[in-house]
């Protein structure tokens, strides 16, 4: 009995957690606009009305992209940290932080997306990613 | 776009994806694409980022796309095996909670358990708090555009009995016959070839006509001379047609001014062979009645007083000389030589139209002159 009223004491929590949530989803605008997440569900077939369910799915694609980025960009500054540098036009140089692919391709092998991206792709500019969610 | 390319602000996106739309390669999700890719260009920023490889940034955007549809996808899946069609906050939980069950997320390994205490929901509860807003850098337009689309109407619509019973009439309408089926034609106009040549003939001469009477127009128009008497003839009156502009020069009548020698033709008085060739000699009417230079059967000359066109009479004068040969062979009425009269016919009718031609050049060249 106890260990039930508990459980719904925290539910309650919970429950109050999530609705207080979903009321600030409004407020917060993601990144990604509500057009385009519309658009995209809309193809895969999931219908629903409400807008803060729109923003939550928004908000976590946000997430799982900076988080993808995030490691990227871990994985940059270690790489310009290990290299030795000797002159310091280099030096000044590679504080840009840039976007590759390799630190990418690291990252999300990390999630689990496995990218392969061959050489001679490279080359003609266009990168075909080849990987699938887990289905 | 090659690999190395560095793309470090949004603005330049945006305009290298407007640049890869004008060159008309456009794919079925182009737009999607480009808003997404300025979307994951902002989330990098905010990361951290200050540049990108093109290649990176289209990798990014593919997968952000993919998440996108795997997570509708998923959350449709739950929906429907559930029993609804419309997708609800716990089928968006476990959705997220199948994509990220590959790497892990806190409390994974609790079963049974609510879903509204789900870590991943927790997870993005602390993301929001933690990162700044960050709102999409231009506003987007509600797409797809649905278009309206005009249908076909049906049998109903078009009151028309479909061929056959089993079809119903709310279905759309067939096609007109002829658009499909290869139906003769016939041509309803009965042929009367000697009425087309008269009537061809008639439109010839009146062609004619309106020509000679532009270029007097414009001689007289041209020509400084002005008319000394108004039009006392009744036939010039005639003429005239009620016309009563003091300005026109009147045409003057053969003898009332001494004017240079004109060769003139033998005037059309065969009235007799006039019933028998009509097409040659009313044809030829007009042109010898300019000639003359008088006002006859009613028509509408007017002449300058000046004669400045005289040299052009003269040359003229030749070339109409061939015509009364052919006159000469109709008055002995010499019926077996028509194939010859036909020929000649249309060499006259070269002749008269070179003639009309050169009075065209000529007369601007002799006012010029004169």
């Amino acid at each position: 009995m106890n260990h039930n009223r508990q459980s719904n004491d925290g539910k309650h929590d919970d429950d109050s957690a999530l609705s207080d949530f979903l009321a600030s989803l409004m407020d917060y605008t993601p990144t990604i606009p509500d057009e385009l997440v519309e658009h995209y569900l809309a193809k895969s077939g999931f219908q629903c009305p409400d807008v803060r369910l729109i923003r939550l799915v928004a908000v976590a694609t946000q997430k799982f992209v900076a988080e993808v980025a995030n490691d990227a960009l871990q994985h940059c500054k270690a790489r310009q940290a290990a290299v030795v540098k000797d002159k310091r036009e280099k030096q000044q140089k590679d504080k840009r932080l840039i976007l590759t692919m390799d630190d990418l391709s690291k990252s999300l092998r990390e999630v689990g997306i496995p990218v392969t991206c061959s050489d001679v792709l490279k080359k003609n500019g266009h990168a075909f990613l080849f990987f699938v969610f887990n289905d | 776009m090659s690999h190395g390319d560095v793309k470090s602000t949004r603005d330049t996106i945006k305009s290298e994806n407007q640049q890869r739309l004008s060159l008309g390669r456009l794919k079925a999700d182009e737009f999607g694409r480009a808003v997404s890719k300025i979307a994951v260009a902002q989330i990098c920023e905010s990361v951290g980022f200050q540049g990108f490889k093109e290649s990176a940034l289209e990798a990014l955007t593919d997968i952000l796309v993919c998440y996108l549809c795997d997570l509708g996808r998923n959350a449709s899946f739950h929906a429907n095996l559930a029993g609804r069609t419309e997708c609800n906050l716990f089928d968006i939980t476990r959705a997220l909670e199948e994509l990220e069950a590959s790497h892990g997320f806190p409390s994974a390994s609790d079963i049974g358990h609510c879903l509204v205490g789900s870590g991943t929901v927790r997870e993005i509860i602390r993301f929001v708090d933690s990162e700044e807003e960050i709102p999409f850098a231009q506003p987007v337009p509600k797409f797809p555009i649905v278009r309206n689309r005009k249908l076909i109407p049906s049998f109903e619509h078009m009151n028309e009995k479909p061929p056959g019973k089993h079809i119903p009439t709310w279905l759309p309408a067939f096609p007109d016959p002829h658009t499909y089926i290869h139906t003769p034609m016939w041509n309803e106009r009965a042929s009367d070839p000697c009425a087309d040549k008269i009537e061809q003939a008639r439109q010839r001469r009146k062609a004619e006509k309106a020509l000679l009477q532009l270029q007097q127009r414009l001689v007289c128009n041209g020509s400084s001379g002005t008319s000394t008497s108004l039009a006392t003839d009744a036939e010039k009156e005639k003429v005239q047609g009620g016309e009563s502009n003091p300005f026109l020069a009147a045409p003057l009548q053969p003898g009332e001014k001494d004017v240079s020698q004109v060769v003139s033709p033998a005037k059309p008085t065969d009235e007799a062979s006039k019933g028998d060739h009509v097409s040659m000699l009313e044809a030829f009417a007009p042109a010898i009645e300019a000639m003359k230079g008088g006002p006859s059967d009613g028509e509408k000359l007017h002449l300058p007083e000046k004669r400045a066109a005289v040299h052009f009479k003269f040359r003229a004068g030749k070339k109409i000389l061939g015509e009364p040969l052919d006159l000469s062979l109709q008055k002995k009425g010499d019926r077996g030589t028509t194939a010859f009269l036909r020929i000649e016919e249309r060499d006259d009718k070269k002749r008269r139209a070179e003639f009309i031609l050169r009075q065209t050049t000529e007369f601007p060249m002799e006012l010029n002159q004169s």
